[in-house]
């Protein structure tokens, strides 16, 4: 019976996840007509049509080098996003209980935030020479600050009535930040991830690109050469299908399991 | 004797609230504390709960373990009423099952039903939440409770069966508490005595028994010894409204 009322919250819960997901298509139809307007304008060789597109997107997904290609720019964006979200979260949550803390590593992630990403790409050739790392790094510390402020700020809005409560009861420090402090800095930090996520793709394709290091960027650095249009604009979908995936598939739905007591207090229906 | 506390001083940035203020709560006694606003009642029951150290002074307490009910309810609002209730029992670290046994006696005892236990305190009325958080309290079995005036933002009638509430479990349970309110027909309803602080001394004015018998105090009873207070020269701090705890 337990099983049952369990499997029926999934599906109940999958029902509402997937339903949520034809207003975001209604979107995307809009914007592919848009696209169609303009390949009507210009034509093919400036802009391919979605259809094409589309076409060349199946055929790239057939290729073995491009699935390979693939697979080292997600491991790198991957790795990138763990070290980001790490670093920067642990940082983050030290900084936003400590007031000294907070006050050194400010100006410093200031400073960090203020180098463009390409920068970092150049430094990071210098430093690596032209391999995955350079691109790993990159995604590291471009994305470093976000993770960071995320974290200060949740930790420093912290409920303090919240926490003397849990104290008066003799809670210790790990079971107050387990059950006071965390739940309040997710809602912080998964805007930071969900940010995140989407540039360690970007900032990856980027930093293979200019560092020559295979990937997809040097898939897109060969496509770019050879003049091969439909297929640049592939590999462009290709990377923002990478980048929805990761955050529908991954992101969002650990965020709803662990805020369904946020859906508590909503009316019916009713979803930010 | 369950708590005592010896010769307390406290102030905030300089400017003291307290000076040299003893006093002591025997096993089962119910003690309210009242006073005109800024005369460090909340400061009084911090220090007692131990969440906050007093600057001077000391506290001495004779008992396991204690239990605070705020004004505001604090529940955690990720947990269902369950789980707030069984907060402190976590917190102590008993297993699971025991946990939620004795968080749904709990909330039968403070009147809430068994399907509000599913409940997250957003779905809850604020009455439903002050229950929780009293609930909450007697679910670790404490020797002393302090409440930090409670009742305050609960309408009247609700009040009086939420102070009803308190003074059976504290005759079926024997806990000592401590009862910081600004109410005074709140401390004549449920208090064996009144500790009046005065901001003037910094520290307690006078303090007044209460010999009625718990089952005797009906309305007109509170009413009258309220009545009576308010032609008291010891307690006219309390009713001089223009002061406001200006010294």
């Amino acid at each position: 019976m337990r099983i049952l009322g369990g499997l029926g919250d999934v599906a109940a819960w999958l029902g509402r996840y997937l339903w949520s997901g034809w207003a975001g298509l209604a979107g995307l139809c809009c914007v592919l007509a848009a696209w169609q307007v303009g390949h009507e304008v210009y034509g093919s060789f400036i802009l391919p049509s979605p259809l094409e597109t589309l076409a060349a997107l199946v055929a790239l997904m057939q290729e073995p080098a491009f699935l390979a290609a693939a697979r080292e720019t997600a491991w790198r964006a991957f790795a990138g996003f763990g070290l980001a979200v790490g670093l920067g979260t642990l940082a983050g949550a030290v900084a936003g209980y400590s007031f000294a803390a907070m006050r050194l590593m400010r100006p410093v992630v200031t400073f960090i935030l203020g180098v463009p990403p390409i920068a970092w790409i150049v430094l990071a050739l210098i430093w690596f020479g032209p391999t995955g790392g350079s691109a790993v790094v990159t995604v590291a510390v471009a994305s470093l600050p976000v993770s960071f402020a995320g974290a200060l700020e949740g930790v420093a809005t912290r409920d303090r009535a919240l926490d003397a409560m849990a104290r008066s009861f003799g809670a210790g420090w790990w079971l107050r930040f387990r059950t006071v402090t965390l739940p309040h800095l997710v809602s912080y930090l998964f805007p930071a991830w969900t940010t995140t996520a989407g540039s360690a793709w970007k900032v990856t394709v980027m930093a293979e690109l200019l560092a020559n290091a295979g990937g997809i960027g040097g898939e897109l650095a060969i496509a770019r050469s050879l003049f091969d249009i439909p297929r640049v604009m592939a590999i462009v979908v290709a990377v923002v299908l990478f980048a929805l995936a990761t955050e529908y598939g991954l992101i969002q739905p650990v965020r709803d399991r662990l805020e369904a007591w946020r859906k508590a207090g909503q009316p019916w229906g009713v979803r930010p | 004797m369950r708590l005592a506390l010896d010769h307390i001083g406290h102030g905030f940035l300089g400017r003291p609230v307290i000076e040299d203020l003893s006093l002591s709560l025997a096993a089962g006694e119910i003690a309210a504390l009242v006073g005109p606003s800024g005369s460090g009642k909340t400061t009084i029951l911090q220090i007692a709960a131990d969440l906050i150290e007093p600057l001077s002074g000391r506290v001495r307490r004779h008992y396991r373990r204690h239990a605070v009910v705020f004004q505001e309810p604090r529940l955690l609002p990720w947990m269902t009423a369950c789980d707030n209730i069984a907060y402190g029992l976590r917190a102590s670290g008993t297993p699971l099952r025991a946990r939620r046994e004795a968080a749904e006696r709990r909330a039968r005892d403070v009147g809430l039903a068994p399907e509000d236990l599913a409940k997250y305190p957003a779905e809850m009325s604020g009455g439903m939440r002050q229950r929780a958080a009293v609930a909450r309290a007697l679910a670790v079995d404490p020797d002393v409770i302090f409440f930090d005036e409670p009742f305050t933002a609960v309408d009247v009638g609700l009040k009086r069966s939420l102070q009803d509430l308190v003074v059976a479990a504290a005759q079926r349970e024997h806990f000592a508490a401590l009862f910081v309110t600004h109410d005074l027909a709140e401390a004549a309803r449920i208090a064996h005595r009144v500790i009046v602080l005065s901001a003037e001394t910094l520290g307690i004015g006078t303090e007044i028994p209460i010999a009625t018998p718990m089952a005797e105090r009906t309305d007109r009873a509170v009413f009258e010894t309220v009545e009576a207070w308010s032609r008291d020269p010891r307690l006219a701090e309390l009713f001089d409204g223009d002061r406001d705890g200006q010294p």
